[in-house]
């Protein structure tokens, strides 16, 4: 928010340009048989544009350092969440 | 309506203040939503872990490409969102309605396309307790998968429709003119729920589209 606005608006334009490229990316490379390193590339993918989405359109970028930690506790709290159930269950 | 909603509130110092509290809101909010579909997220990964060979063969009868047509649709919405709210900052009432008038009309295509995609799978009896019909190896896992399926972007997709319907009061507010440069928060935050169910989907369309190999 704190950009001007032909400035968003450019930022805005390039980002969706570039989330659109990794949508062709991961789904192109969903056929190409690889084994685990298909899960691997998917969510790769999809954590790069997550990441251009929180940044950009929902401006962390620019937010204060209390607002980042708040978004940022929800996907610390997944990934305890998942790492922990794994921790169980991939080693029984 | 603009006069009293755009008013600050005592307890603020000024609107950029006002604007700050309103985000950090929003944000503990949509903190709370990750944690809900990261639960989904979770027995997912765990079940998969279990058998990957049984949820590549459910994910390969899904419709990949009805689904990658509604990620682009989506992935588009945010970017009209995006420039809705810019448009409601910069204080343009006609760009601010039609942005966000285009983004519910997105947001309405996403949830038909996502309509003929439960109707095929109705029609390829794939949805559990109603018509399941399976009968490759792993019936039973292949069968866990659609639950999740279902589950996931049935919730999904009521997230959308509350935004569609969200985004359309918006529209509403301010083709009366109820924003402005000073007051803008109600379309900000919108703004933020939307991108962040545009986030969710970016992590559900691999996990249940695209598990091939």
């Amino acid at each position: 928010m704190n950009q001007q606005p032909v400035a968003a608006l450019r930022t805005y334009v390039i980002s969706w340009c570039a989330l659109l490229a990794l949508l062709a990316l991961t789904l192109g490379s969903a056929y190409v048989p690889l084994g685990w390193l298909n899960t691997v590339i998917n969510l790769t993918i999809s954590i790069t544009q997550a990441a251009i989405v929180l940044l950009f359109s929902m401006h962390l970028r620019f937010a204060h350092p209390t607002l980042r930690v708040v978004a940022g506790s929800g996907f610390f709290g997944i990934a305890i969440l998942i790492a922990l159930s794994l921790s169980d269950v991939l080693t029984r | 309506m603009g006069s009293t909603v755009a008013a600050l509130a005592p307890q603020f110092d000024d609107a950029a203040q006002q604007r700050e509290a309103s985000r950090l809101g929003i944000w503990i909010f949509l903190a709370t939503e990750v944690l809900f579909f990261g639960v989904l997220f979770a027995a997912y990964t765990i079940t998969r872990v279990h058998d990957p060979a049984a949820f590549a063969a459910g994910s390969r009868l899904t419709n990949v490409t009805l689904a990658s047509i509604n990620t682009a649709v989506l992935l588009t919405s945010s970017l009209t969102m995006a420039l809705g709210v810019l448009a409601a900052q910069s204080g343009s009432r006609r760009a601010t309605v039609g942005w966000l008038s285009l983004t519910v009309a997105l947001g309405i295509s996403f949830l038909a396309i996502k309509g003929i995609e439960y109707r095929i799978d109705y029609l390829e009896h794939l949805i559990p307790t109603v018509n399941f019909l399976y009968t490759g190896a792993q019936a039973g896992r292949v069968e866990l998968f659609f639950y999740l399926y279902f589950v996931i972007t049935g919730i999904h997709a009521l997230h959308v429709l509350i935004g569609v319907v969200v985004i359309s009061v918006m529209a509403v507010f301010a083709s009366k003119g109820a924003f402005n440069s000073d007051y803008f928060t109600p379309v900000d935050v919108t703004g933020l729920y939307w991108h962040l169910v545009d986030i969710i989907w970016l992590f559900v369309y691999p996990m249940l589209y695209l598990v091939r190999s």
